[in-house]
């Protein structure tokens, strides 16, 4: 019987990691590409979690790495929110592809 | 099979196939929601690891909060319900290919890596946590967290002031009345 | 649950201390906050908010110079904060030259006039926010406070990049700076998560310790912890704009308004180069016989810093913008500021620093320069440069100073940062053969060889700027085919001629420079 235990939640932190590389990878839509670093932020914040189980010297650190992880998301969700809307007055789309303004 | 594992397997599985869904989804209102039970794999995850706290911390803020300024932004940029941005097949596999590869390799590195014993103590609740943010630690020596717990009230109020900026419209230079352009 | 006495008293008593050495960040706080209050009085918003948060920002350097006896305690285990915080001499160095930096460039902000009354406010705020951030970032000694500083430096300089909200360049630069740069602050999270895993902590000093004993001791290295530090060099290097992730930093550079872009180029910089110094001197530190770590990572640092320079200046050779194409010199100047990082030497650390006070001095002089031009002109690029020293000798002379010096000529402060980090690049090669590796000496003799090709290389762009400005006609001229007065503000000539001086200064006189950062470095 196999008992699950750190490495499990270890291999399930990094499949989303990995689902949040290839949303930044394939989305051409900027609210996607967020989503995608919303995935790989919580990936991490399994990753703290769960060690914070396994780890004795964690127990207390990796709840509070946790919780501060929480919020620092949430304000770069709204920062990056912000500059989307704007650039949606701009341009009428937020679609990474037609950012080509800017070119060398 | 205990019921403790049967428990890790159905949480781990709903938050890995949200996580695809969000993938997947060429919609961005389907990825929301397929994000928004992703979020709350994680948090069940959370209840199950025993962090009370941050599983209900996850509902409230994350669930909660970012999740409907996502929702909103998305509806606010996109022209229709299920307006779809198709994925070129390069990208997918230059994209997949990566991931994959990495994923692949964390997997490798995750299984051979040594575990530490498992504590068999619960995690310490709210009062510990509590305390150490407040600069008090669990036992005299070890780390407290006051400073980081202070100085993200200074980093949401620039944020705050960030985004009220950027949100809002420039104002007039003809404005006569200057208290009459918080909008 | 509420701490008793006995807890409280023992917080007040390892507090007082810390507070003390911190006061520059409270200043700034408490800076952010005041500007917020000041809007609460329109009759005080004539003041413009620019000298207030001057002020502020002036008091925090004075109160940082002021602190010099609270922070050579060399023995201050296990620093600030309980650990948090190391707020040594090296951290007091760069946060005064962050506080230096943020103050010169609110007083050329004032100049120029980029954020206009209404929004000065808002702009201070962030500015003094991402300051504060990377003040933060270079004083972490817990990878928490590496990360919230990354953050609080980030999303400030995310907005900042599209400050002029309603221009199409502005607003597609912040799209591209917050999507690249959230990208990287995830990976960098990961990476952190990872490393606290294995390690049981996020103490800088302790996970150093066990990464540098694993890289040196153990043939096979273990796979997670290695992952775990790749991710997090990720984060570096975005910060740093090193290749294979530079590509955000020209368009956000020709996007963002030039002061912005001197923030930016100079600021986050600093701070970045600084972590990742602290970072690379523990893990040498760990273990400083072995050249292990040198032989891997070391090397690792010096392909990087080879393709980083030559990419940035290949680049800028072919740029018309100005300011983009100091946005590619930029990259170069990473290169080359790696170069000086990845010696893994103390001598190579304190050679970076110095480099950090030249380019402060001279690429916020060339910016200021295309703020200038910007507001006199209306064009930011090469052409718009054309027969400027006729058009305005004070502002003319002054770019030629500042890009001659970013090419490296003596007797400017740029030579003596680029001869410093060559110098320390040679040293650590010979220091390695003595050690017994010849590899070592080859590889860096190498990149001895890259630095100074590249400095040959980007003569050919910063002088293509220099002949524009010096002897081709200028555009605008009067009805007698003399060129117009640039007709720029005699606060910008004085601002402009006085970092002039300064930069010819500091290439004369540059030993209490080295012995500062020599000793910031111990």
């Amino acid at each position: 019987m196999v008992e699950f235990g750190f490495p499990a939640f270890l291999v399930l932190s990094a499949f989303l990691f990995a689902c949040g590389l290839t949303c930044l990878a394939t989305k051409r839509n900027a609210i996607g590409i967020l989503m995608g670093v919303e995935l790989i932020l919580n990936a991490a914040n399994l990753n703290f979690v769960a060690a914070a189980r396994f780890v004795p010297t964690f127990r207390l650190e990796g709840q509070v790495f946790a919780v501060l992880v929480i919020v620092l998301a949430a304000a770069e969700a709204a920062v990056a929110l912000a500059i989307f809307l704007n650039f949606y007055n701009n341009h009428a789309t937020v679609n990474v592809e037609n950012a080509t303004d800017l070119k060398g | 099979m205990t019921f403790h594992d049967a428990l890790f397997l159905i949480l781990a599985t709903a938050s890995a196939v949200s996580a695809l869904g969000v993938v997947v989804s060429s919609s961005i209102i389907r990825s929301a929601i397929w994000l928004l039970f992703m979020l709350m794999g994680v948090s069940g995850l959370y209840f199950f690891l025993g962090a009370e706290f941050l599983g209900a911390a996850q509902l409230i803020v994350y669930v909660g909060g970012t999740m409907v300024l996502v929702v909103f932004g998305g509806m606010l940029t996109t022209r229709g319900p299920f307006d779809h941005v198709p994925v070129g097949l390069v990208g997918w596999v230059l994209g997949g290919g990566l991931s994959l590869a990495l994923f692949a390799l964390l997997v490798q590195a995750s299984l051979s890596f040594v575990s530490h014993p498992r504590t068999d103590t619960a995690l310490p609740g709210t009062g510990p946590l509590g305390l150490t943010l407040l600069g008090v630690p669990e036992t005299p020596g070890q780390t407290a967290y006051l400073l980081p717990f202070e100085i993200v009230s200074i980093h949401l109020l620039v944020v705050l002031i960030a985004a009220a900026y950027l949100a809002r419209a420039k104002r007039r230079p003809t404005s006569t009345h200057p208290e009459a352009d918080h909008g | 649950m509420l701490p008793n006495s006995e807890q409280f008293s023992a917080l007040l008593s390892t507090l007082s201390a810390d507070l003390v050495a911190f006061l520059p960040e409270l200043i700034l706080a408490g800076g952010i906050t005041l500007l917020l209050f000041l809007r609460l009085f329109p009759q005080l918003c004539r003041v413009h908010s620019g000298f207030v948060a001057a002020g502020v920002v002036a008091l925090a350097l004075t109160t940082l110079l002021g602190n010099g006896h609270v922070t050579t305690n060399a023995d201050w285990e296990p620093g600030a904060f309980t650990g948090l915080l190391r707020l040594d001499l090296f951290s007091q160095f760069l946060r005064g030259l962050l506080l230096l930096f943020t103050l010169l460039l609110l007083l050329l902000c004032d100049q120029t006039g980029i954020p206009d009354r209404d929004d000065s406010a808002d702009f201070c705020v962030l500015l003094l926010g991402g300051t504060l951030g990377l003040m933060l970032m270079t004083s972490a000694n817990h990878l928490l406070m590496v990360f919230i500083g990354l953050e609080m430096a980030s999303l400030p300089s995310y907005a900042l990049a599209g400050f002029l909200k309603g221009q199409r360049t502005g607003s597609e630069a912040a799209l591209k700076y917050v999507v690249y740069g959230a990208a990287s602050a995830g990976v960098t999270l990961y990476g952190i998560s990872l490393l606290t895993a294995v390690f049981g902590t996020g103490n800088l000093v302790t996970v150093t310790q066990g990464l540098g004993h694993m890289i040196a001791d153990s043939e096979s290295v273990p796979l997670l912890p290695m992952a775990g530090l790749c991710f997090l060099f990720v984060g570096f290097g975005f910060k740093l704009a090193a290749v294979p992730f530079q590509f955000w930093l020209p368009d956000v550079f020709e996007g963002a308004a030039a002061e912005v872009s001197a923030f930016l180029s100079v600021a986050s910089k600093a701070a970045a180069v600084g972590l990742t110094a602290r970072v690379l001197l523990l893990l040498q530190e760990a273990n400083p016989e072995s050249v292990r770590l040198a032989e891997t990572l070391g090397i690792a640092l010096a392909v990087v810093a080879t393709i980083t320079a030559t990419w940035g200046n290949l680049a800028a050779l072919t740029q018309t913008n100005l300011k983009r194409m100091l946005g590619y010199s930029t990259i170069a100047h990473a290169g080359y500021m790696l170069m000086a990082l990845s010696t893994l030497r103390k001598d190579g650390m304190a050679a970076v620093l110095v480099y950090l006070v030249m380019y402060l001095v001279m690429n916020l002089g060339a910016f200021a320069v295309v703020a200038v031009l910007r507001n006199r002109t209306g064009a930011e690029t090469i052409a718009a440069c054309r027969g400027l020293i006729a058009r305005s000798p004070a502002v003319g002379v002054s770019l030629t100073i500042f890009l001659a010096s970013l090419l490296g000529l003596p007797p400017l402060g740029g030579f003596v940062g680029k001869f410093l980090v060559f110098s320390a690049v040679y040293d650590a090669g010979q220091a390695y053969a003595v050690a017994g590796s010849p590899t070592l000496e080859w590889v860096y003799s190498l990149l001895l060889g890259v630095g100074i090709v590249n400095t040959v290389v980007s003569a050919g762009y910063y002088l293509a700027v220099l002949r524009s400005a010096g002897l081709d006609e200028a555009e605008a001229t009067d009805a007698s085919g003399h060129a117009l007065p640039l007709g720029e503000p005699w606060g910008v000539a004085v601002y402009l001629v006085g970092l002039s001086i300064v930069l010819l200064i500091l290439g004369l006189v540059w030993n209490p420079l080295i012995t500062l950062a020599t000793s910031a470095i111990r």
